[in-house]
């Protein structure tokens, strides 16, 4: 069991508030129930963000009394009349391929999309009138482009568009994370709950801590991936049976082939489910595991500290070039070939998808970002406004000043919101 | 990285059109038809659209360097649009639905119901009378299916369809047989993927490719069949990538070479490896279909079929999702963002009134519309316009 799996054990008593909201969602609009319902199916792997939002979502329906209620959803079921919703094979139960390719192919979708966004809009103020004022937080997100992948200092940076500050590093570069995660590093001691702790890893650069965290390192996945993508790749030019395929994938019991780290963390288990079968490349190569379960680690679990280091992926091999989304271990005899150009690339266009993705969250107000390119002994840090002036606009930097103002920021509290 | 191989070696390339001339070779042996000219009109269309591709990774400054034979090349040549609307539904079958009938078509996302409304094959066969071997659709992309290349109308429907042909399909049923056998593809070992792949050449029924190939069977003769192994024995032992796009590419210009058919579209798809993160490779990807159409309007002049009477288009289905999207940026193309919708078009060739770039929005849809015009098709039922610019 990892560090922090016994923490994630479902408390029961919670079936009445469960009941509750099964009551409330029966009155949402058809299309927005699946959501509610699949997070409702999975209530116990859900994270603890996750649940508040939950929570506050269902308060901020309930706040409503019934005529403003109606009023509220009036246009949005108008709209489903109009689609012919009650006329498709929709699931109210959870979200689907086939869910989402019928409302994506109507010609209401753009519509329908403005519709549920002032729907969240709308409950979302409803459910924050109401909360009571929490502590901010500050966060981190460390980015890590290791060694092995070559950049130029003058380049490195060129595409994030002067989001943040360039920092020469003075020293070995690898030195930033390493004290962030020494033992005694306040990076690792705050907080008892492993999701507020990510280490996300392409392959095994990031030294293992003893701390409650989530750890996830591609590498170690390799023999889970291998099944899961084997078994993806079965399913024949249907969206109904794509969807029967993907819910057998996540009712398998794929216990002998996670880590022994992970063996009894279901949390994790669901979300790395979640981030492979989501698609967006976490099947296929490493660097996308990486990105993709970083952004939604941030967006699902809104973590204190996150890591998130890429690594090398192989040339293409003949025929996988055409035949991409096959296992070229399995497809071709060839030995693999490191692309480090490519990678790289990659590997840094990622880095600023998560940095993209964070700063869509509210989060980002309290969130310091860094990226280290090892290789080129560079970092780029980038700061919200409130945070900008306390760095003091150093050019170099030592790995141990760079850690330090991270460490230094994560201590602090800044403040209440309401 | 592909992007790097900027021309394959010849050897390889030559073994590769080997290939693709096979695979055309038993297409018309089953047919023995030989290229002929329409009696109604020699004008020849061909069409190739590129998956997505946002316009900042070809037209803007930071995207010129993947599309050097676009943009310093065929740009000054042509006609070009910097604004063309995808206003339907953004993936990939619908998008060349909608392009091949001009009406945004709403159907299911992998091609299990054709197109609501006759394609332009449709119209041209029917009207002109054009045969089936004049009208062809070649693609690269694993979403489409055979369905695309005729309408469910039953006034017009597959009599009056394309050829349909998924060359890559072919190289990835057999390498993927092959493995699911157990027999990894080594380029020591004559006896993987070249049985699969002869099995499939030979076999009577291509339905499974998306061969819309009917009527008598047709085997290999055995030159043919040496020339065909010698080809995927060398394609395997090599260590260079291979791309669907290139092979795709070949099989096309054997059609060309073959058929000389009136209309022909192609659809490359290399780019589309963005769905699963590598930016590199799908800039490779980009620069890839830059090259070939490069090659193929080269071809195209040289050719005598083609020179002087072919119009070539030639613009990506969408863009993609901008960077930041809750979609994840460049992943995916489903965002309802004008970096996923607005795309451009290159049109070269015989029905340009001269080279200039024209600003004026047009739509996916207008394109049904302009090659029915050039093939002097009127009085059609349909909503778009043809594009402006061109002899119409």
């Amino acid at each position: 069991m990892s560090a922090g799996a016994s923490k994630r054990m479902h408390v029961s008593g919670e079936a009445g508030e469960l009941d509750s909201y099964r009551a409330l969602i029966k009155r949402l609009p058809v299309t927005i129930r699946p959501a509610f319902n699949g997070q409702l199916a999975g209530w116990d792997t859900l994270f603890p963000f996750e649940r508040q939002r939950f929570r506050d979502l269902m308060r901020g329906v309930a706040s409503f009394d019934a005529p403003k209620f109606e009023a509220l959803i009036a246009p949005l079921r108008q709209l489903e009349n109009k689609m012919g919703v009650q006329g498709w094979n929709f699931s109210q139960t959870n979200d689907t391929m086939e869910n989402a390719s019928l409302l994506a192919r109507s010609a209401d979708y753009p519509e329908w999309r403005n519709q549920v966004q002032r729907f969240y809009s709308t409950i979302q103020n409803s459910a924050h009138s109401t909360a009571p004022a929490q502590a901010q937080q500050s966060r981190i997100v460390v980015a890590i482009l290791p060694k092995c992948l070559p950049f130029d200092r003058s380049t490195v940076w060129k595409s994030w568009e002067n989001l943040g500050i360039e920092v020469s590093i003075e020293g070995e570069a690898s030195h930033v994370a390493e004290h962030l995660l020494k033992q005694e590093s306040p990076v690792l001691s705050q907080e008892p709950d492993p999701s507020d702790l990510w280490l996300i890893d392409a392959a095994s650069g990031i030294s293992a801590v003893n701390n409650p965290a989530s750890i996830l390192n591609c590498a170690a996945l390799s023999a889970l991936r291998e099944r899961v993508l084997a078994e993806v790749n079965t399913v024949p030019k249907s969206i109904e049976v794509t969807d029967q395929t993907l819910a057998a994938i996540r009712a398998h019991n794929w216990d002998q082939w996670w880590p022994p780290e992970l063996k009894s963390d279901p949390l994790l288990h669901k979300f790395v489910m979640d981030v492979y079968l989501s698609g967006n490349g976490a099947l296929i190569f490493s660097n996308a595991f990486v990105q993709w379960a970083a952004n939604e680690a941030i967006r699902r679990a809104r973590p204190r500290v996150l890591f998130a280091r890429f690594g090398m992926r192989a040339k293409p091999k003949p025929f996988t070039g055409i035949a991409i989304f096959e296992n070229q271990q399995h497809i071709s005899a060839l030995p693999d070939v490191d692309d480090p150009q490519g990678s790289a690339l990659d590997a840094v266009v990622l880095a600023r998808y998560i940095l993209l993705s964070a700063q869509r969250h509210p989060e980002s107000e309290q969130t310091a970002f860094l990226c280290v390119a090892e290789s080129a002994r560079s970092a780029y840090l980038v700061l919200p406004d409130a945070l900008k002036s306390t760095w003091n606009n150093q050019k170099s930097a030592t790995p141990e000043q760079i850690a330090q103002y991270l460490i230094n920021h994560l201590s602090a509290r800044t403040g209440n919101h309401g | 990285m592909f992007k790097n191989d900027q021309r394959m070696d010849l050897n390889r390339r030559d073994l590769l059109k080997a290939a693709a001339a096979l695979l055309v070779d038993q297409w018309a042996a089953s047919r023995a038809i030989a290229g002929t000219s329409n009696p109604v009109t020699d004008r020849k269309v061909v069409i190739v659209t590129c998956g997505g591709i946002r316009r900042e990774d070809t037209f803007a400054d930071s995207g010129f360097s993947n599309i050097p034979h676009f943009s310093r090349d065929l740009l000054s040549q042509g006609v070009f649009y910097p604004f063309v609307h995808n206003n339907g539904v953004t993936s990939h079958y619908n998008t060349i639905a909608s392009i091949l009938t001009g009406n945004w078509q709403r159907l299911d996302d992998w091609g299990q119901s054709a197109p609501a409304s006759p394609t332009f094959f449709e119209y041209l066969r029917k009207a002109l009378k054009f045969r089936q071997d004049q009208a062809w659709f070649i693609s690269s992309n694993k979403a489409l299916t055979s369905r695309i290349g005729a309408s469910s109308v039953s006034s017009f429907g597959p009599g009056y369809g394309a050829n349909v042909i998924f060359p890559k399909q072919l190289l990835i049923s057999a390498v993927v047989h092959a493995a699911s056998q157990g027999r990894a593809v080594r380029g020591t070992d004559r006896a993987t993927v070249q049985p699969e792949l002869e099995a499939i050449l030979n076999s009577d029924n291509y339905d499974g490719l998306g061969w819309s190939v009917s009527g008598e069977s047709s085997g290999l003769d055995r030159i043919t069949l040496g020339v065909i192994q010698q080809a995927i024995e060398d394609l395997i032992r090599t260590s260079s990538p291979v791309t669907g796009d290139e092979f795709t590419y070949l099989v096309s210009v054997e059609v060309l070479k073959r058929f000389a058919p009136s209309l022909m579209v192609i659809t490359f798809s290399d780019m589309e490896v963005a769905h699963f993160g590598s930016y590199s490779l799908h800039l490779a990807g980009i620069s890839t279909v830059d090259r070939l159409v490069y090659e193929l309007w080269n071809q195209l002049q040289s050719d005598s079929a083609y020179k002087g009477k072919t119009t070539l288009l030639v613009l990506p289905e969408f863009g993609r999702d901008f960077d930041g999207s809750s979609t994840n940026g460049f992943f995916n193309h489903r965002q309802n963002s004008e970096s996923t919708r607005i795309t451009w078009m290159l049109c070269l060739g015989d029905a340009i009134r001269r080279a200039q770039i024209i600003e004026e929005p047009v739509q996916h849809t207008d394109i049904c519309s302009t090659v029915t015009r050039l093939f002097e098709v009127k009085n059609l039922d349909l909503a778009s316009k043809p594009i402006p610019g061109l002899y119409l």
